[in-house]
Order: structure tokens, then sequence, then C-alpha cells
């Protein structure tokens, strides 16, 4: 068994800051690897060393597996930490990891290979007796190949590239005049984003939940799985917010979804932290979607809720360590709520918004737990996720869970960039969420509440203007040399300036 | 002496009437308030009124004399119009606003395609700037049938927000 003394952390941001939160907390001495972008991001202040890798475009820094491996050879590092996103799911960069000598944190390259190829997965989940969405097991070959298999299955269907992700190279074919083009257009995406414009079709669900399962495999063929994370609340294909217990969920359902999740990571030797994502539909029947053979972006509302460091344990893992918790130990106690903040504007089709950070207060008390990297004065980069934080709370049962989250957004103030919060408050005060009623549809059917266009009350306006006045007035009396010709009006920044002379 | 503040599309006159410390008579347009204002830090305020309490944080914009202000739920765009800026702006005759022909970006980004070229003829919706930030990519489109007539930027150049990015006639 290896121990491991220093870590690569080959991502940047949040998840490199949580990262290495649990490193140090394990003795482990940890290395950051940055773009020119990000030389004044928090990761690379938080890390023992850190090394600068490229420009700032991604490709040419955080997806730059040979730069990565260079540092981590010259660092002596033990091992290395994809996070999410960037190299976590490239199976070449998990190969050349091996090559060097280098522990990839992560299953096998020939896993994240068959998990990567969605058809190849199906194929997979098919094998193990996991129900998966109705639909082709094989790449559509000719058009008219793609309008018999459509007529069989029957509309609604949706064409997904067999490399697919992130909403890319999917079409939804509600029509069958539009197979022929929308067919065509999924394959052309799908060669541009992916460079493969192998597609397949699956049945259309409509109104689905969006539900997963997070694994943990060792390597001594040990498996378990940590409950589910309900993640039905999205935009553009993205989430926004997550939660377990799922309200859907019965005691029946988890225990049935769990074992097949176990057995889906079984039947591929799977090693490390993953998730079985699946769609749910209103009669509760669930179809495999896909695997994430990586750490999620949700995953602490699953450490909140059974109390493990998912980090830890993928660390552990790695260097060799068996499992030492086992299924009919776990409990998920209480409810956890995970929301992220995007640096973006809601108002505005959710456009996102980089800039720079003027002033940050970040929640705190009872429950409250902030997983961010930015900090005053920090400009978010362009080039990078608009996600600066996500914001997870803890109570005793969900409708405290959804209080203390309302009162933690409440504390959460951004200012100098636009923010997805006043957004997600307002998620918390609709009926669909409080009853726990809602699915991938969430955002759409409650869009006239959510981005309400209510303005502040005329006393709250003349207080803007208020201040307005007398910041105006500061900045003159600034500019003035002599600060004595406006003592009168100066009054009111005597506390400032007092408290100020009192730090010194 | 009052000032003028524009809140958005709102133009307040402003005048303190009376100040002790900390403590301001205050009027805003025809309401007179008393006041407890406390500039706690740089640009954040801590303003009691009515036995309410207001948190107004200002953040400088890179224009003297404009800011965008947060309240609890809502931001405006803030300019303080005084003598100086009052003469300036009669001095200059019309305000010289971006003229609605102009295309410019809400958010700093990078230019991945300008599918126009200076002397092409637009329809109105054409695609004539393509911004990418933060892994998005948004379409600007012209506003009107016409021409360009002046492009201020290059593929692959970072962009500020608000800047001018190209021009249609």
């Amino acid at each position: 068994m290896q121990k491991f003394t220093k870590v690569l952390i080959a991502n940047r941001g949040e998840i490199a800051i949580r990262i290495m939160r649990t490193c140090r907390e394990m003795g482990i001495s940890t290395i950051a690897v940055f773009s020119d972008a990000d030389r004044t991001s928090m990761h690379v202040r938080y890390a023992d060393e850190a090394y600068h890798i490229g420009p700032s475009s991604s490709s040419e820094s955080y997806l730059n597996a040979d730069k990565i491996i260079e540092v981590a050879k010259k660092t002596k590092a033990d091992a290395i930490h994809p996070g999410y996103g960037f190299l976590s799911e490239n199976a070449g960069f998990a190969q050349k990891c091996a090559d060097n000598g280098i522990k990839f944190i992560g299953p096998s390259p020939e896993v994240i290979n068959q998990m990567g190829n969605k058809i190849q997965a199906r194929l997979t989940m098919i094998a193990a007796g996991v129900p998966v969405v109705p639909g082709t097991t094989e790449s559509l070959k000719t058009e008219k190949d793609a309008v018999d298999t459509i007529k069989r299955i029957g509309l609604p269907v949706m064409v997904k590239a067999a490399a697919g992700g992130g909403g890319k190279g999917m079409r939804l074919i509600t029509s069958e005049k539009d197979i022929v083009s929308l067919v065509r257009s999924a394959r052309s995406e799908a060669k541009s984003s992916f460079g493969n414009d192998s597609v397949y079709i699956e049945k259309y669900i409509s109104s689905p939940h969006h539900i997963e399962f997070q694994i943990l495999g060792d390597q001594h063929s040990n498996f378990i799985h940590l409950f589910e994370r309900e993640c039905s609340v999205q935009r553009r294909h993205q989430k926004m917010i997550e939660e377990t217990p799922s309200p859907l969920m019965t005691p029946e359902l988890r225990m049935k979804m769990g074992e097949y999740a176990v057995e889906a990571a079984r039947t591929v030797n799977y090693e490390g932290a993953g998730t079985i994502e699946f769609l749910v539909d209103n009669d509760l029947n669930f179809y495999f979607l896909e695997m994430n053979t990586r750490l999620q972006v949700e995953h602490p509302i699953t450490e909140r809720v059974t109390g493990i460091d998912l980090v830890k344990q993928q660390i552990l893992i790695a260097e060799g360590h068996p499992l030492t918790i086992t299924q009919d130990k776990l409990r998920q106690s209480g409810h956890a709520i995970e929301c992220r903040i995007y640096a973006e504007d809601s108002d505005n089709n959710f456009m996102p918004n980089p800039g720079k950070i003027y002033n940050i207060t970040q929640p705190l008390g009872l429950g409250v737990r902030s997983d961010g990297y930015v900090y005053e004065g920090y400009e978010i980069p362009i080039y990078y996720d608009s996600m600066i934080s996500k914001l997870i709370v803890w109570a005793e049962n969900r409708t405290e869970a959804i209080e203390r989250m309302k009162r933690a957004l409440y504390e959460y103030k951004i200012t100098g960039v636009k923010t997805s919060i006043k957004f997600l408050e307002r998620i918390m005060d609709t009926d669909d969420f409080r009853s726990g009623n809602y699915d991938t549809n969430f955002i759409e059917k409650n869009k006239a509440v959510l981005l309400a266009d209510t303005k502040c009350t005329p006393e709250c306006e003349d207080m803007v203007i208020i201040a307005s006045y007398i910041e105006y007035l500061d900045r003159l009396n600034i500019a003035q040399t002599s600060k004595e010709m406006y003592t009168a009006q100066n009054r009111w920044k005597k506390y400032t300036y007092q408290k100020n002379f009192e730090r010194l | 002496m009052s000032v003028d503040i524009k809140l958005d599309k709102r133009i307040a006159s402003v005048e303190i009437l009376k100040q002790y410390e900390n403590l301001l008579e205050i009027k805003v347009d025809d309401k007179i308030y008393q006041v407890d204002l406390m500039h706690n830090d740089e640009g954040i305020f801590s303003i009691l009124a009515n036995g309410r309490s207001y948190n107004i944080e200002l953040v400088p914009q890179p224009k003297p004399k404009l800011f965008t202000a947060y309240t609890l739920y809502h931001s405006y765009d803030v300019e303080v119009i005084d003598a100086e800026s009052r003469y300036l702006r009669n001095r200059s005759g019309a305000v010289q606003l971006t003229s609605e022909n102009t295309i410019s970006s809400p958010m700093p980004g990078k230019v991945i395609k300008i599918p126009v070229k200076v002397g092409d003829e637009v329809k109105k919706g054409d695609t004539v700037i393509t911004i990418s930030a933060m892994k998005m990519e948004s379409e600007y489109k012209s506003p009107i049938d016409g021409i360009v007539i002046k492009i201020f930027v290059n593929e692959g150049s970072t962009i500020d927000a608000h800047q001018k990015l190209v021009e249609i006639e």
C-alpha cells in the first residue's frame, strides 16, 4: 500500500481548493497548476507549491496533459487529482499518468473509455441488467436507417452524440418531417465538438426527474452506494440546485436504484468515486442515463448527510486501502441542499457576467458550508466556467433546510458582478419547490415568478440616492488637498477614520 | 446646494438640510428624511430611516460620478449630475449617447467571429459578431437593415464590457 506525500491538483477554482483542504487534513502537501489568467486565483494561494502551465485558454493550460505530467514529474508528485471537468474524464490523460508512474485518482483508462462512449455505456448496462432509456444500441448508419428506427421507437425521440456531454450534439425530434435535418445537425455538431459524428436514438421522456446515485469502489472489489441526489432544477442542461434525499424517493425505490447503481459499478470493476445518473418518470420508472467517472460538483450534499469526506475516500482508495464503510452502516441523516452561485445575469437569459469582485460577504452560521474561491478585488476571468461558489446547507428536515438556505442566500452579498443569488432565493419561495413537486421543467414552468421584475420600494430607492450623494461628497473631499475645508460634511466618515486609526 | 442624481431612468434632486455627526436631515425630491447614515467601509453604507435598516453598496464605474448601486435584490446604474457635468453636457450640446446602431456587449469576453466586413449590407437580425465568455458563445445581431460602416475589434481580441464593437448605418 502506498502513502501519498504529494498530490498535484490538475484543476482550478473552487474544486481545486476543495481537494486541497482534504489533502491538508491528511498531511499531504499540495501542488497547484495555473494558467496566465489564474495567477491571482485563490487555489494558487492555498497550495504549498504552484506552477505556471500555459496561456489562459484552457486548451493550452488545464487541458495540456503533457505539461501537467511534466510538472508532476518535476515536483515528484505521487498522484494527480483531476477534479471535475478538464481532464477528469480523459482516458488518454489517465493512461499517461500510469505510463509515468503517477497514480491517477480515479478509475482506469479502460473504464473511462467504456463509460465515456454513450453507446458503449448503454450496452454495458444492458448486459448488467440495469434498465436503460428505450432506444438504439448502435450508432445510426444511414439517414434511412434513422427514419426507420425512429418510426419504430415512436416520436418524440432524442438524437444524442455517442461521445456527447454538456448538451452538445443533442436534438429533440417531435415531428417526422424534421428527422433528416435534425439528425444531420446533431451529427455535424457532434463532429465539431467531439471529433466523432456517431449518434444514437433514445425515447424522449418528457419532464423527467434527474436523480443520481453516488458510488464508491475500491481496488479490492468492494462497492457501496451513498444514496441519491436530486438534480432536477436545471437551466440550459446545467444544474442549479441539488438536494438529498430526493423528495420523490421512497425507501423501496431507493433500495432498488441503489442496488442497480452498485451492480453497474461492479460490472465495470469501478475504482474510486463515481456517479450513476438516472432519469425517473412520474410513475417512478427509472432508466440509466450515463455514468460520470469522477467527483461531481454537487458531492458536498452527500458528504453532509452521510458524514463521509468523498475526496478523502478517493485518496484512500487510490492509495490501495480497502473501503472501511459498509452498506449496512450507511445512513442519510437530515436534509442537505446545494445552490450553485453563478456569475451571470438571470434577468438577461442567464448571460455570464465576468468581472471584478468589489465586495463579498459569505454566509455563516449553523449548518452552512460555502465552497468558493473568489475574494474581494479578484477579477473573475472570462475563460472558464461561470460558477463562483457553491452554498450548501444542512438541517434536520427539508422544510428547515429550505428556510436555512433562504437565510443563507439573504446573507450572501456579492457586488461588482451579477450573480444568480436573487434567482435562487426566489426558487426557495416557489410552491413547486417547497412541496418537492418538481421535475426538469421546473424553471421553464415557473419562469414568470422567478423572473418577475419587482422594484425596490420608493423609500429604498431614495436611500440609494442618499448613499450615492454622500459617496459623491466624500469623493469630492478626497480630491481636495485639505480635508479641513469640509469638516462639517466629513463627520459621517469619522467613524471609519477612527476605526482605521485603531487598527494601526 | 442640491445636485441631481440619476437612478436608472429616474432623476431626483438631493439636498442636505441639516447635519449632526452621522445624523442627517436630507431632502430627496419633495420628501424629507431623517436618517442615521454610516459609511462603514469603502462603498458600504448602512442607513437607518423610519425604523428600517438599509444596506447599500456602491461600486465605482470607470467614469467618475458613475456607480452601480446594490440593494438587497436590485442593482441600479447611478449617475451624479452636478454643476460640472451639467456644464459639460450643455457645452457639448446634445448628449453623445452610444448610437442604437452601434453594437456592444454588456459583458467582457473574447471575439470569436466577425462574419461581416466594412461595406457589407446586413439585414435586421443578421449576426454581425460572436462573443465568447465563460464557455458560452453569444451572437450579436444587427438591430436594423443597413451597411456595416465600422468594425472596432478583430477576431481573437478580448473586449471590455460596453466597448463599441460594430457600427451599422
